[in-house]
């Protein structure tokens, strides 16, 4: 069964003369344990469509189930909770609480939930070490880099057990090296602990990496290949 | 975890946070200490025009205050006392005979004030024999009398002096005397100071021609906060055909009057500073929002409900404010008791003003716990005021926008 279906989805923007179709009809569905990429030029609607998927957006026409739950149905604080339990988020830049260590940006989406300190210190010290990171817990964002920020934001992401986790452009701000090494690490994530990843790119050395590229263009699949 | 973040958000801007936490500061001692000054002033007029003159409350013959004439006077009895004196609360009564009379000295005359008085009670309300600047104190046996410094001057009359006072006695009997000066007094409201003459209460009542009268009973007791209480219980316990109390704010509505018009224009003042103060919050509340949509944004992204974010903020003008306010009382307290055993003294122009109204001319301020209190409260409710609208934006924030920076 698919964790997420989309289905005619449509996003207009109307904020000038001119309408913008940021997406145009679009039908999707992922599996738990995808490891996908949303690929196109700048402007296709890459952000727009992730956005609606993780529900801080709303669709003008069509709809997204996740799990079963119709997420326009939501409520706007009942979809800040969806969100919290549900989804995974990696954004381009500025991930993280800037005043907080890695270590308490982690912890931070654990206690949101309410989880024991015991389980959160674990947790957090668990996945920072998974991504590389098991000497850095006590850094503020501001001493880390670009790369290692990135980093932390995957293991931010994961930490409040995710259904799926979504990262729109992750990549865009890094140089090759770390490009390569965040996805190796999101890689290892997915095939070690079937963590499901949707993520959107125009790098081609990220979409190479990708286990089913979905290209999008107008806000329009132009074409859904998996690998 | 919340005010770890407001703490450690509060110190992201060193700068920033120790000017908010300064302009609060300095409003509380600001605020602080004007009211106190204000208030301290009103306190010493009151003390010295009140207080140690006329008493927070006098008992008279009920029409006495309308007309205030000898024939409008009591006959003294010892009930009467004794129903004042059982009084809860009152510790004291003074005897007084007051009236109005010419007095003349070779060839100048002048209207005075004639008061008759019982020496020993009086010294210890009016502290009378500490403002004679020559010669010396009177006891109830004496003929002499006291005379105030600018009346003195006026009459051009020295210790020993003597001085023919004329005017009208009890049911129509004229009263004339010439009285020996045994002293001279320095009162410290001017206008008192250039009428004044004393006389022990037997003495008077002699040039009175009214034996055992009197015209005003002087109420004493502690606390001039109870001033209104012990009217009443009074009138409640008095004949009140007969007898009537007053209190010195229904006595003196013209002090009253002075002192809340300007306490008024004061408050004036002090809205003006907080306006300003609350400005300064507003702007700094609203530069870290503004700042921080981006973060904001991110955090209501990944699943923080906006309720949780508001309160974070809430956190850190809250922490920022209260430091400002806890360190402003911390200065104030010092600053206010110092000034009011070591009170300003005014000179210039400004102190012959002041004396020209009747006052001394320093400004001391009033220790009241209650007006440091009340402005720092007033200060903590703006500021938390100015940071609602902040509040308010990030409750309304649009998650997709602040992204999208
Ligand atoms: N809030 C918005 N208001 C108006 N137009 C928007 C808004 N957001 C995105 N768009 C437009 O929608 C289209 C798709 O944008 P976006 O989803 O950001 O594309 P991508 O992420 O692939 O670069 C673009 O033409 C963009 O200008
Ligand atoms: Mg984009």
């Amino acid at each position: 069964m698919s964790i997420i279906q989309i289905e005619s989805l449509k996003k207009t923007y109307r904020e000038t003369e001119v309408e913008v179709h940021a997406v145009n009809g679009i039908d999707l569905s992922f599996e738990a344990g995808e490891f996908a990429a949303i690929v196109g030029p700048s402007g296709s609607g890459k952000t727009t469509l992730l956005n609606l998927i993780g529900g801080l957006d709303s669709p003008t026409e069509g709809k997204i189930v996740i799990n079963n739950t119709n997420i326009s149905n939501l409520s706007a604080s009942q979809i800040i909770d969806f969100r919290l339990w549900n989804i995974g988020f990696v954004f381009q830049a500025y991930n993280l609480i800037p005043v907080l260590t890695a270590k308490e940006n982690v912890e931070f989406i654990m206690h949101l939930q309410g989880r024991k300190k015991q389980e959160r210190e674990q947790r957090t010290k668990d996945l920072l070490t998974s991504v590389g990171l098991g000497n850095r817990l006590n850094s503020r964002p501001s001493q880390l880099s670009g790369g290692q920020q990135q980093r932390v934001a995957v293991a931010r992401a994961l930490a409040s057990k995710p259904k799926f986790v979504l990262a729109d452009e992750p990549t865009a701000n890094l140089d090759s090296k770390s490009t390569e090494n965040l996805l190796d690490i999101m890689e290892k994530l997915n095939r070690e602990e079937n963590i499901t990843f949707i993520f959107s790119t125009h790098d081609a050395r990220v979409v190479k990496k990708a286990h089913r590229v979905i290209t999008i263009e107008d806000g329009k699949v132009v074409s859904d290949e998996r690998k | 975890m919340n005010l770890r973040i407001a703490w450690r958000n509060i110190w992201r801007n060193k700068k920033r946070s120790l000017i908010t936490i300064s302009s609060v500061v300095l409003a509380v001692v600001l605020a602080t200490f004007t009211r106190s000054f204000q208030e301290g002033t009103y306190e010493l007029m009151i003390e010295n025009a009140i207080g140690k003159f006329s008493g927070y409350v006098q008992v008279h013959q009920k029409d006495y205050w309308e007309d205030k004439s000898l024939d409008n006077g009591m006959e003294l009895s010892d009930s009467l006392i004794r129903t004042i004196l059982s009084t809860q609360n009152v510790e004291g009564v003074n005897i007084r005979i007051e009236s109005f009379s010419l007095a003349s000295n070779k060839n100048n005359t002048k209207g005075t004030l004639v008061m008759g008085i019982e020496p020993k009670k009086e010294d210890s309300l009016i502290d009378l024999s500490n403002k004679i600047i020559k010669g010396a104190y009177f006891n109830k046996h004496d003929k002499g009398i006291l005379i105030g410094s600018k009346l003195a001057q006026y009459l051009e009359l020295d210790v020993g002096d003597s001085l023919v006072l004329m005017g009208q006695g009890h049911w129509g009997n004229t009263a004339v005397g010439i009285f020996p000066v045994k002293g001279i007094v320095k009162m410290p409201a001017p206008n008192i100071d250039r009428q004044i003459v004393f006389m022990p209460l037997k003495t008077a009542q002699e040039y009175f021609s009214f034996p055992n009268g009197a015209t005003s009973l002087v109420i004493k007791f502690k606390d001039a906060d109870l001033t209104q209480k012990i009217c009443n219980r009074l009138n409640s316990r008095l004949d009140t055909t007969q007898y009537k109390a007053m209190s010195w704010q229904k006595m003196s509505p013209e002090m009253l009057q002075q002192i809340q018009s300007d306490r008024i224009s004061g408050i004036m003042m002090l809205n003006i500073l907080y306006m300003i103060i609350a400005f300064g919050i507003f702007g700094t509340v609203l530069m870290m929002t503004e700042e921080r949509k981006r973060e904001f944004a991110m955090m209501i992204a990944i699943g923080m409900q906006k309720t949780k974010l508001a309160i974070i903020t809430l956190y850190e003008a809250l922490i920022m404010n209260s430091l400002g306010i806890i360190i402003g009382i911390g200065l104030s307290i010092p600053l206010v008791v110092y000034y009011h055993y070591y009170p300003i003294e005014m000179s210039g122009e400004m102190a012959k003003s002041i004396e020209k109204f009747g006052m001394e001319p320093v400004l001391p301020t009033m220790i009241s716990f209650k007006i440091i209190l009340k402005q720092a409260l007033t200060v903590l409710i703006i500021t938390i005021v100015a940071a609602a609208y902040p509040l308010w934006s990030i409750l309304k924030l649009n998650v997709i926008k602040g992204l999208r920076r």
